[in-house]
């Protein structure tokens, strides 16, 4: 009994050991094929995208008939990983999904990435404030081509609005009106989550309620040029203006997650869902049906900015794999990224604001999101200029303002706890 | 004394493997540590400077003593819950009669799903707007008990502590199962010859000759608690949700290295796994070597 | 054998083990309805009974997903990985736990520094290690590694188990003139079963659930293992919950027939040390 147990333990390794054994040096095939068909590996952290992706690229081969495209898309959560190693070895990608601003920077750092400066003509149309993110911190290169920027604002549930006697507020204290006619009407004003592994959101509601408040723009370019602080009145007031929404958030705010609030707001529970352009497919995915509306938030009183913002920044780009060895045909991939034929084809496929100049969205919300971001755009300032070092200027900031809807801590204290983290690398007029 | 050619074959196997594939990239990574990085390319060599940073800037400084702390107290708090029910579970159903084997395998069952999904699947349990936990206690009566659990700086850690223990009771249920076993029947004939209560036979026959087990259930502990991840990120986020109140050295780790992702991630995070190392691997040698001695002792 | 036992206590000892039993398995029963429910409906309301039970997520993971394949190649990894771990622990604790030699504490100690690391630090270095040898994209890469990881925790495990059983044993054995082989092999190695079951239990459950290395180590899709395919259905905003838990639960069937296998291992071993 017990020798045949060892025996046919001993069997089954042997066997699963040599059904490994061809797995070896089997890969990388592709270009031995014999035909003069290249295949090129593009890497993205968009799973959801593959069928999407399929369609686009088929036009990419319908024009360019000697390549053909593999897209390999990977989790989100591990792709910055993923990327670093996968660049730096054989088999890695000739063409890759980059985050932006301080996400691109390691990869930049290590050489890891192709310059496009001189190589991709058309970038020098794109608008400068989307190639702000697609390029090295210290050496101003441009190593990617923006596919797509965000906007932040707040959608409404319009049905909701008309049976409240509700119009989208022009003025602060039309919105907090609004807010308590829904409140006392049993519906959660504000869809908002502070819960586990939302509070990447809070740094969004604070750039869509405080953006005006602190000063927009102006105040950043005084920042970076260390004529301010985070400790300035202008930022400290902007904080507080979560803590005095509080009330109008969903109960227990800290308890609560981000698909509890898409919910939320998807099944008519919640009127106002201030977040950003990413997060419309996602809400009319679950509810097609759903009539959303689009404001920017009226400046609150006191407001150095006095007209709405809409705040915004580039979402990521494609770049070019340095050990690529099939650099010329990845040029050629980046360089129809940049035109319009696949801006088009990526904002009409995807429900998302393509960042090649002159696309237009076919979706009507997203297209009054590119028009305010167009006419009163704002960068989303901890993201576009905090996040070049370690800790992260919005890390600090959503960890403090969970603490503060915790009740542990207030506005004052928030944005000492940011100025302090944010010193200890960043210097001033850089 | 066995010649050395019969160690070689006892040995050698499971060293080749373990030294190439553990060993040799784990001291590389605390390799890493010395040197300054910029992405995923090694520079110069950095001294002492990466743990300078870990132990002095802010807000590592706080966040790393505070996780230290907390996983303390999920340390004692498993070994207290956990550990003992574990063995609680394990005394009942050794004399258990029918349905010993459906309850052992009930018991062990959450162990088999992935701790990402037990943390999603009780996060939904207990849920302050939907979660049947607290519709519960408001439909017996318990209003003032329904709290947001996992969103209240008091009850999130107790909250993760009991979920950990609910998936991983079994696993002191069966080790200490099967050392029950193990102890010959005399014994405990022995003891019921001398009208010894249960709970005496349990204190001067069971319990000494279950030290072995109860040694490698509380270093396991120790060392699994130490390096928690799955759960706690599963159930409160990298941070720690709220407000840092379930954050453990675990999640440190994973922040600095992964999250924010910044050019100096490799070499910081690198030291911070080095101190995780040398505090856990000093404290589980002392511990072994102090349960190896009580053992000594009993034979 | 619980007949000294008073009545009360009874009753009381099996509400508490049976209403355990309840607590343990409830949560796997929502996982279950949920995976028989649509994504919309998972999205409005996480948590709800199936009214109108649909088998279209099970089928969307075995098209979509080429869900067989993850499941073999999962299956010849953790195999593997569990069987070449426990063979080359169980004959390395023996020496460990039972001979007198020159340097056994140290290496007692380097075997268990193992356990110690947080196996995400090992990332990179690993991710170059592999290269090297020219094993990315490669289950073997993937065996060898699980392998290994494996190795501090049986020998932990196992040697404890070891030092537990009664000196005279092997003794008598050479009184007799065994081998040192025949000894661990005839003597110790059926004495330690039941742990040699869990030992191999605790260790399949893990690797069966890792995700990060297959993520970074496999690139073709005819050789991801299940967490590796599930990974597709975790998007960037939004995720396919219905077709998650539907892959879930084909992931977590295959553990509840092991566990029963290996319960009957351990089950066995109790018998057999309560008739000695």
């Amino acid at each position: 009994m017990r020798r045949r147990w060892i025996a046919g333990a001993i069997g089954v390794l042997a066997v699963a050991l040599a059904a490994c054994a061809p797995g070896g040096g089997a890969s990388d095939q592709g270009d031995k094929a014999g035909t003069d068909k290249v295949t090129l590996s593009l890497w993205s952290w968009r799973v959801e995208d593959v069928k999407a992706y399929e369609k686009i690229l088929a036009k990419f081969e319908e024009s360019h008939p000697k390549i053909h495209v593999e897209f390999k898309p990977f989790q989100a959560t591990e792709y910055n990983n993923i990327l670093a190693t996968g660049l730096s070895s054989s088999g890695g990608p000739d063409v890759a999904q980059l985050r932006a601003y301080g996400g691109l920077q390691p990869l930049v750092e290590a050489d890891q990435l192709l310059p496009l400066d001189g190589k991709v003509e058309a970038l020098s149309g794109f608008d400068a404030k989307l190639l702000e993110g697609a390029k090295g911190h210290t050496d101003g290169k441009i190593y990617g081509v923006p596919f797509a920027y965000q906007t932040l604002q707040v959608l409404y549930n319009k049905k909701l609005f008309s049976d409240n006697g509700i119009q989208p507020p022009a003025t602060w204290d039309e919105m907090i009106a609004a807010a308590k006619k829904l409140k006392s009407a049993g519906i959660t004003p504000f869809a908002v989550a502070a819960g586990p592994d939302s509070t990447w959101t809070l740094p969004i509601v604070h750039e869509i309620f405080g953006n005006a408040r602190y000063g927009s723009t102006a105040f950043r370019d005084a920042l970076v040029g260390g004529e301010k602080k985070f400790t300035d009145p202008d930022f400290t007031a902007s904080i507080k203006l979560i803590k005095d929404l509080e009330p109008y958030f969903p109960k227990d705010v800290v308890a609560v997650k981000i698909p509890d609030v898409q919910a939320l707001f998807a099944t008519g529970k919640a009127a106002m869902y201030p977040t950003g352009s990413f997060d419309l497919a996602p809400v009319l995915a679950a509810n097609p049906s759903l009539e959303v509306g689009v404001f920017q938030a009226p400046p609150p009183p006191g407001s150095p900015v006095t007209t709405p913002v809409t705040p915004g920044w580039a979402d990521g780009s494609f770049g070019v794999n340095a050990k690529s060895a099939h650099q010329a045909e990845a040029l050629e991939l980046v360089n129809w990224m940049a035109t319009p034929e696949f801006g088009q084809l990526y904002a009409t496929e995807l429900k998302q604001l393509s960042a090649v100049p002159g696309v237009t969205p076919s979706d009507p919300l997203l297209a009054e999101m590119a028009k305010n971001y167009a006419g009163n755009g704002a960068p989303y300032m901890l993201l576009v200029n905090f996040r070049y070092g370690q800790p992260n200027g919005d890390a600090v900031f959503r960890d403090e303002v969970q603490k503060m809807l915790a009740g542990q801590t207030d506005p004052e204290a928030v944005a000492e706890s940011v100025q302090k983290g944010v010193e200890q690398w960043f210097k001033p007029g850089n | 004394m066995p010649r050395w050619r019969v160690l070689a074959v006892f040995l050698l196997p499971a060293l080749l493997l373990y030294s190439v594939f553990m060993i040799y990239p784990l001291v590389s990574a605390l390799d890493y540590s010395f040197f300054k990085w910029r992405g995923i390319r090694q520079m110069g060599f950095a001294g002492l400077d990466n743990y300078r940073d870990l132990l002095s800037i802010y807000p590592y400084d706080q966040q790393l003593w505070r996780a230290f702390a907390h996983n303390a107290l999920f340390f004692v708090g498993t070994m207290v819950i956990q550990n003992t029910v574990g063995l609680l579970f394990a005394l009942l159903l050794f004399q258990y009669g029918r349905g010993r084997r459906f309850l052992q395998a009930a018991f062990t069952t959450p162990y088999l799903v992935d701790p990402l999904v037990v943390g999603y699947l009780w996060s939904l349990l207990l849920n302050p707007t939907f979660g049947p936990v607290n519709a519960l206690l408001e439909a017996v009566g318990l209003d003032s008990w329904a709290l947001p659990w996992l969103g209240d700086t008091r009850t999130a850690l107790p909250i993760v502590i009991l979920v950990n223990a609910w998936q991983w009771v079994g696993f002191p249920m069966l080790l200490f199962s099967a050392a029950l076993a193990g102890i010959p029947a005399e014994y405990h004939e022995a003891a019921r010859v001398d009208g010894a209560s249960a709970w005496q036979a349990f204190r001067r026959v069971t319990l000494p000759l279950l030290t072995p087990a109860i040694g490698v259930v509380s270093v396991l502990t120790f060392i699994g608690n130490f390096n928690a991840f799955g759960l706690v990120y599963a159930m409160a986020g990298s941070t720690g949700s709220p407000a840092g109140s379930t954050d453990v050295l675990g999640l440190l780790f994973y922040r600095v290295a992964f999250v924010e992702g910044g050019v100096e991630a490799i070499g910081r995070s690198s030291a911070l796994a080095v101190l995780m190392f040398v505090f856990i691997f000093g404290v589980s040698l002392l511990a072994t070597s102090y349960f190896r001695r009580r053992e000594r002792r009993l034979v | 054998m619980t007949s000294a036992r008073r009545a009360p206590g009874r009753v009381a000892v099996h509400l508490l083990l049976w209403g355990y039993a309840v607590v343990a398995l409830l949560p796997l029963v929502v996982m279950l309805f949920n995976s028989l429910r649509p994504t919309s409906e998972i999205f409005t309301a996480p948590l709800g009974l199936p009214t109108s039970p649909t088998l279209d997520s099970y089928l969307r993971v075995w098209t979509d997903a080429s869900f067989s394949t993850y499941f073999l190649n999962s299956l010849i990894v953790t195999c593997g990985a569990v069987l070449l771990g426990t063979v080359v622990s169980a004959l390395a604790a023996y020496p460990l736990a039972r001979y007198d030699f020159f340097g056994n504490r140290v290496l007692g100690a380097y075997f268990l520094a193992g356990l110690m690391l947080p196996i995400r630090l090992g990332l990179v270095p690993i991710f170059y290690l592999m290269d090297s040898m020219g094993l990315i994209d490669s289950l073997l890469g993937l065996t060898l590694l699980y392998a290994a990881s494996g190795v501090p925790f049986c020998i932990f495990v196992l040697s404890a188990f070891y030092r537990s059983l009664p000196g005279e044993l092997d003794e008598a054995a050479r009184l007799d003139g065994a081998g040192e082989f025949r000894i661990f092999g005839q003597i110790m190695l059926p004495l330690v079963r039941p742990a040699l079951a869990s030992v191999m239990l605790f260790q399949f459950v893990p690797l069966w659930h890792e995700f990060l290395y297959p993520l970074v180590l496999l690139r073709s899709d005819e050789k991801f293992t299940i967490p590796r395919g599930l990974s597709q259905f975790f998007g960037e905003y939004t995720t396919d919950w219905s077709a998650l838990f539907a892959g879930l639960v084909l992931a977590t069937a295959p553990l509840f027939v092991l566990f029963v296998l290996a319960t009957k291992q351990i089950i066995a071993g109790l018998t057999a040390g309560m008739s000695k």
